[in-house]
């Protein structure tokens, strides 16, 4: 097993480039994505109501009021024009009472502008339902603003142990969605080394050696393992100490949870290898299906954005899901071992129903 | 020493390999000569107990391969007919790579791989990666990779595939000094006859997943011994005159040239004259005859109706 694993390791030495690229482009992602939803922004709003005048003046002071984001009116044109060469990520099309939100992508910027924009006409909505009945319209707004700004009585939300609750942090949220993305990319691509030994008959000669099976097996899993963790923590460590990212003070609990979701994630990578029979193929089909999961497990968006239950059956079917909710457990509520246990047995279950299928596919595939 | 009885492989509706018994003894250097398709690849890795035989058996002094392949294993070294080596990895580290999964000890090792480095002529290339190798370099590490545990037998799938003139000459020499200095088993599969000519002590000819001949170089060729084979260079080709030499009674086979036609024909004392006649007929000038000692490619075109390379 260890000459087969350090076989691997001088491969990677000798080869380095993909490795470094990845560990780049994760926390390149990581900086690219949550700049931009950090930074004010401005965005364009426009109406092509036939009242349009009047539903621009009407809405833009509530939207810039207590944001610290720009609304701007724009000509409708300009405004669409801009969203489609890609100057701006948004821009606001404002109907009566209602909004579309015009965008060709879906960056966190595009989620964060859209909570404000909701947030600003669900309370315009509530007070307008409140005032129709009213005779002194005026009046009654003027008061009901002024109550929300000096609430007669206010609910104050703590967490269990009482103490005051964290400020979710979508910047830390991205920055582990992406790191775990790629590292499934790494771990994918060095099980992989099944498959290319195979074809290159390197496979069937370790296989007239003294090597058992078991241990060539392991020797690949632990490999694909050990980059895992290698590149997951090579970045989490350069945002913590580098660029002065606020993870949690449980360093040794997000060692846990990668260990087991790069265990996890290693099984379902021998998996989808025993679905195919080339390493080509796995090339062609591994980075097409593993971006979506992160998708559809929701570890880009706000927690509980994802709430079909068939999009989340299938996220629980894969190991981020459950690593995402474990990190941010630790991460943003102070989590301990035992509020993550839930999600490592998950892990492990995932783990290792995927590796004695995936393997006892490899070897099919074999004979 | 190794033996297979009625050895078989299906796979699915297709029989790939049919029956095939052959034998090695001790110390013997055997071919497996056959047309690409032949099956020899199968045979080999159900020799080498790589895969299961549908049916048959493979035995090692006795002791059956398919039911304890350790024992074989032990003994068998290997050379596929891909290059698996780590293409990353310099030469040196590969010979260390499979010494160490072969299991050569420690303070033997070092020595192990300088020795086998030195046999297939690559010592001062031992640092250089693989990939930077010529077809021919890399073909001789693909076989000094199975070298390095001292196997008693050695199995070799067309290791010449693909490459120079020299580099083969080299490879065939490094064989021949492994069988008659070390005194190793060889099998040596290829469809080139030449090959198969200058190494091996008997020959097995495969087709369409069986053996359809076997015996000694001189046992083989006295298939023809009531045959001629003659070369024959016309001034034109013709296809009818081909037809036309083809309904002559003695005519076994006529292979048409880059310049003219090879005959194998039972032996006949007006052969040559009805060949004239009918060159005459058709207005083509017989340039030249030459007679041939038969081949092994000719022994093999007798009994399949086709050439190795077909």
């Amino acid at each position: 097993m260890i000459p087969v694993f350090l076989a691997q390791l001088t491969k990677e030495c000798r080869n380095p480039l993909l490795l470094i690229i990845f560990i780049a482009a994760s926390i390149g992602a990581t900086i690219i994505f949550t700049d931009g939803t950090q930074s004010p922004t401005t965005v364009s709003i426009f109406s092509e109501e036939e009242n349009a005048r009047s539903i621009e003046e009407k809405w833009e002071p509530l939207l810039n009021e207590d944001s610290d984001m720009r609304f701007v009116i724009t000509d409708s044109e300009e405004a669409r024009e801009d969203v489609q060469q890609g100057r701006a990520d948004l821009a606001i099309k404002l109907l009566e009472d209602d909004y579309r939100l015009v965008t060709t992508s879906n960056l966190p910027t595009v989620a964060y502008v859209d909570q404000h924009v909701r947030k600003v006409f669900e309370k315009e909505a509530t007070i307008q339902s409140a005032i129709e009945q009213s005779e002194d319209a005026e009046g009654l707004r003027a008061d009901i603003e002024t109550k929300l700004e000096d609430p007669p009585m206010e609910m104050e939300v703590d967490s269990i142990t009482g103490d005051e609750l964290p400020n979710y942090d979508m910047g830390t949220q991205l920055m582990f969605a992406f790191t775990l993305l790629v590292a499934m990319f790494i771990i994918g691509f060095r099980i992989n080394n099944i498959l290319k030994d195979k074809v290159y008959g390197l496979w069937d000669r370790m296989i007239l050696s003294p090597v058992s099976k078991t241990g060539m097996y392991t020797a690949y899993i632990a490999y694909a393992f050990f980059i895992g963790v290698v590149q997951t923590l090579s970045v989490i460590l350069t945002f913590k100490y580098v660029l002065n990212y606020d993870i949690g003070d449980r360093l040794d609990l997000l060692i846990i949870i990668i260990a087991f979701f790069t265990f996890s994630m290693v099984s379902v990578a021998t998996l989808l290898t025993g679905l195919v029979k080339k390493p080509e193929q796995f090339y062609a089909i591994y980075p097409s299906v593993i971006p979506i999961i992160p998708l559809i497990s929701g570890a880009y968006m706000m927690p509980g954005t994802i709430s079909n239950p068939v999009l989340t059956f299938i996220a629980d079917l894969f190991p981020v899901s459950h690593a995402m909710d474990a990190i941010l457990n630790v991460v943003m509520y102070d989590g301990t071992l035992h509020d993550i246990t839930h999600s490592l047995l998950f892990m492990t279950l995932i783990g290792v129903v995927a590796m004695g299928i995936g393997v006892n596919l490899v070897e099919r595939r074999k004979n | 020493m190794i033996e297979t009885i009625k050895l078989r492989k299906d796979f699915k509706e297709k029989t790939v390999v049919e029956d095939v018994d052959l034998y090695l003894d001790k110390g013997e250097s055997v071919g497996l000569l056959g047309p690409n398709g032949a099956g020899k690849s199968t045979t080999i890795s159900m020799i080498s107990s790589l895969l299961k035989p549908t049916s048959g058996d493979v035995k090692l002094n006795g002791e059956s391969v398919v039911k304890h392949p350790s024992e074989l294993r032990k003994v068998l070294g290997v050379v596929p007919q891909e290059i698996a080596l780590y293409q990353e990895l310099t030469a040196y580290e590969n010979l260390k790579f499979f010494g160490r999964i072969y299991r050569v000890p420690k303070d033997k090792l070092e020595t192990r791989i300088q020795t086998t480095l030195k046999l297939v002529g690559l010592k001062d290339r031992q640092k250089d990666r693989i990939k930077t190798f010529s077809g021919g370099m890399k073909r001789r590490i693909n076989i000094a990779s199975a070298l390095l545990h001292h196997p008693k037998v050695l199995i070799l799938d067309e290791p010449t595939v693909g490459i120079d003139p020299q580099s083969r000459n080299y490879i065939l020499e490094m064989i021949r000094q492994l069988n008659e200095q070390s005194g190793t088993t060889i099998l040596y599969t290829s469809h080139y006859m030449e090959e198969v000519e200058q190494l091996c002590d008997r020959v097995y000819i495969m087709d369409h997943g069986k053996v359809i001949a076997s015996g000694s170089q001189s046992e083989l060729l006295s298939i023809l011994s009531n045959e001629d084979t003659m070369r024959v260079q016309l001034n034109q080709m013709s296809h009818s005159l081909v037809k036309a030499i083809q309904e002559i009674d003695v005519i076994r086979q006529v292979e048409e040239t880059g310049d003219g036609i090879k005959i194998i024909a039972k032996k006949s004392t007006n052969l040559i004259s009805n060949l004239v006649k009918l060159a005459d007929q058709q207005n083509i000038k017989i340039l030249n005859f030459q007679m041939e000692n038969p081949s092994l490619e000719d022994v093999f075109l007798h009994l399949t109706g086709r050439t190795l390379r077909d």
